[in-house]
């Protein structure tokens, strides 16, 4: 054998281990009816996990409000993050100082920022609504209208400045020549910003989007911690349905089921976003 | 320095792997407990045990709720138990029992010298009890009795609800001036349906009729909640529908709400002085809940199928549960189990007074399990979900009790 293959093996029979073999046993998992309490009467039943889950209320019902959570946190944070990057950009005293504070949130664990905000807007004990209710508004931010825009906003908290540090990093790594140029041609902060900066900052909004949207679609703390996907099934996402079918249910056939729905889903998903973001060719 | 490295990779690999498998050896016994106020009596009393039983150790992992049904499963799934003693909530006890998890007690209990097992509250001791057999014995109960501000009653001349159109028209009628009737927990789940099958039972319904056929969706079942979402309505205070046990109990604690349903042990934690109630403290009363009948709930203790020092686990059980610890554990503020323990002059004196036990006895008279059977804790997932979607309109009465029925069904299968 050739030393590359040599080298490369350790890698591959390292992922086998803690990739392919989970992948494949999940694989299996969803063709069986293998629940937790009945391990010694496993019975195979072929797509019949896939037909019940595709066919599923609450999955879909919490497929959607994932869609929906991944999709209104995401570009909420893109569009916070960026703004707040183009701020601080132009800082000139403070900068570090700011952009540590900016960073605190993402290094609190998103079990502790549930919790927290479960008390912070609880009706009865929170301090937001209480001051709300000083000007006359009273939201019941955990109720069936809110309840998912709550979650959203929490997420929204916590990692904006994930997308402000991504933003920052590429702001800051763009050329200086074409901003030059453009000043000197007399392009306005708006066109420098649409025909400058957004293009070439295109492949991190990326990025940072492909990473944020993919975390996103793993929601799952702010939910146990608040909601439990309540009030009905309002806030029950893709997440929150896998644990509670195989870890609350024991029926880890159908978990495995959703598990690979899922994955087929966020493999679509990627797939378009990359291919829809493309740079355009100018022929 | 790379050696040192290596080895405080090994040693910190072979911790994980010693403290994620912490089998007890012979002489010591591991106990999964939930962290509640009856789990540090238990802790406290069992320094006697310990006296008086050198030979065993005792080892509690106390944890939150959430975190023990996976523990208990994963320590019933491998081959040695991690836990000797498990301590079993109601709704898991068919499954656990069937899926092979449980020691049955029944041979262990008869041949225990004056163990009085007839002395267990029968509704209490029948939860534990599966296709003949005994794999509990009871630890504490969770009945839902009705708390109120007696003080508010007596004010107003009111007397106490005993059926649920009562209730109804006096928590309206205290609805007034910042003041609602009923602190409510519609929240999704276990919350909501430990709260509203109150109602149903009130109503006359259940979640089974005798034949095993799921009826949760007939015009009983209607009935109750219809009635329960017109009080979440008129006698909640606003933006509660996500409330659950703890905001419920503050709204009371707090004099915003006079009356709730919740567990009868609550009583004396609001009327202990310098406690959660403050000036309130004294003003709370516990009787049965409207209706008559009560949800119950029961933590056991049980022994696992696969542990190794079943011997040792029986004997602390057997201790614990024993009439002169139970009453000992009353009067250090546990909740009673045994008829003699609420029967005793001695517990109404150094425990919460008579009418604190009388009105126990009289709620765990008649009541009923949460719920029972195979895969109960999904029944109540997929029960309480639908309730509440119903409760924030989301779905109409008729729509979740047919969507909850369909669950039920295949839940149980």
């Amino acid at each position: 054998m050739h030393i590359k293959y040599k080298l490369i093996l350790p890698l591959v029979f390292l992922l086998s281990g803690i990739m392919l073999y989970p992948f494949i046993f999940s694989l299996w998992l969803s063709l069986q009816d293998y629940r937790l309490t009945r391990i010694n009467d496993v019975q195979f039943v072929g797509f019949e996990n896939f037909g019940f889950i595709a066919t599923d209320q609450s999955f879909l019902n919490a497929m959607g409000n994932t869609i929906s959570f991944v999709a209104s946190a995401v570009i909420i944070e893109l569009i916070f993050g960026l703004s707040l990057a183009l701020l601080i950009q132009k800082l000139l005293i403070f900068r570090g100082f700011v952009r540590s504070i900016l960073l605190a949130p993402m290094f609190i664990t998103p079990i502790a920022v549930g919790l927290m905000f479960r008390f912070l807007l609880n009706s009865e004990i929170g301090i937001i609504p209480f001051y709300l209710l000083r000007f006359g508004v009273s939201l019941d931010w955990f109720g069936p209208e809110l309840a998912l825009f709550s979650i959203v906003l929490i997420d929204v908290w916590q990692w904006t400045p994930f997308m402000l540090l991504m933003f920052l990093a590429g702001l800051e790594a763009l050329p200086k020549t074409p901003f030059e140029a453009a000043r000197v041609d007399g392009a306005g902060r708006w066109l420098t910003f649409s025909s400058i900066t957004l293009p070439m900052l295109r492949p991190v909004i990326v990025v940072a989007l492909i990473i944020r949207a993919l975390d996103a679609f793993k929601v799952f703390e702010y939910v146990f911690a608040i909601t439990r996907g309540g009030p009905g099934n309002s806030t029950e996402t893709i997440m929150y349905y896998i644990y509670q079918t195989g870890f609350r249910f024991f029926r880890m056939g159908e978990a495995a089921a959703a598990s690979i729905l899922l994955i087929i889903f966020i493999l679509v998903f990627v797939i378009l976003i990359v291919y829809l973001s493309r740079p355009k060719v100018i022929k | 320095m790379k050696k040192l490295k290596l080895s405080t990779a090994i040693a910190a690999i072979a911790w994980a792997t010693i403290s994620t498998s912490q089998v007890a050896h012979a002489g010591e016994i591991n106990i999964i407990m939930e962290e509640v106020p009856d789990y540090d009596i238990v802790a406290k009393l069992t320094d006697q045990f310990t006296e008086q039983n050198p030979g065993i150790t005792v080892n509690f992992d106390a944890m939150p709720f959430d975190a023990m049904r996976d523990k208990i499963l994963t320590s019933s799934l491998a081959p040695s138990a991690t836990y000797d003693v498990i301590i079993i909530d109601n709704p898991w006890t068919d499954e656990f029992a069937r899926a092979g998890f449980l020691e049955p007690l029944d041979s262990l209990i008869s041949s225990q010298d004056g163990y009085a097992y007839d002395d267990f509250v029968p509704a209490l001791a029948d939860i534990s009890k599966v296709d003949g057999s005994i794999y509990g014995v009871p630890y504490y109960n969770y009945a839902l009795g009705l708390i109120v501000r007696q003080d508010i009653f007596d004010s107003k001349g009111l007397a106490i609800p005993k059926t649920i159109e009562d209730y109804m028209s006096v928590v309206k009628s205290l609805t007034t001036n910042g003041m609602y009737g009923a602190a409510m927990q519609p929240q999704k789940g276990y919350k909501i349906m430990e709260e509203w099958k109150n109602w149903l039972y009130a109503n006359g319904g259940e979640l089974f009729d005798d034949a095993g056929n799921v009826i949760i969706n007939n015009q009983a079942a209607i009935d109750a909640l219809n009635q329960y979402i017109e009080t979440h309505s008129q006698a909640a205070p606003p933006n509660s529908a996500n409330w659950g046990f703890d905001e419920a109990l503050r709204s009371v604690s707090s004099g915003k709400a006079a009356t709730m349903l919740s567990y009868n042990w609550m009583l004396p934690a609001l009327n202990a002085k310098d406690g959660m109630s403050g000036d309130l403290a004294g003003n709370f009363t516990l009787h049965e809940v409207p209706g008559g009948k009560s949800v119950l709930g029961l933590w056991s203790w049980g022994i696992t199928a696969n542990s190794e020092n079943k011997d040792d686990a029986w004997t602390f059980i057997s201790w614990i549960s024993s009439p002169e610890v139970a009453k000992q554990r009353a009067i250090m503020g546990g909740a009673p189990v045994r008829n003699s323990v609420m029967n005793s002059p001695e517990v109404w004196e150094k425990g919460y007074g008579k009418a604190y036990y009388t009105a126990l006895a009289d709620i765990l008279d008649g009541s009923a399990p949460l719920s029972s059977g195979n895969n109960a804790e999904e029944l109540i997932e997929i029960v309480g979900t639908e309730l509440s979607a119903a409760v924030t309109g989301q779905k109409s009465v008729k729509e979740a009790l047919d969507a909850a029925a369909n669950g039920v069904e295949r839940a149980i299968k």
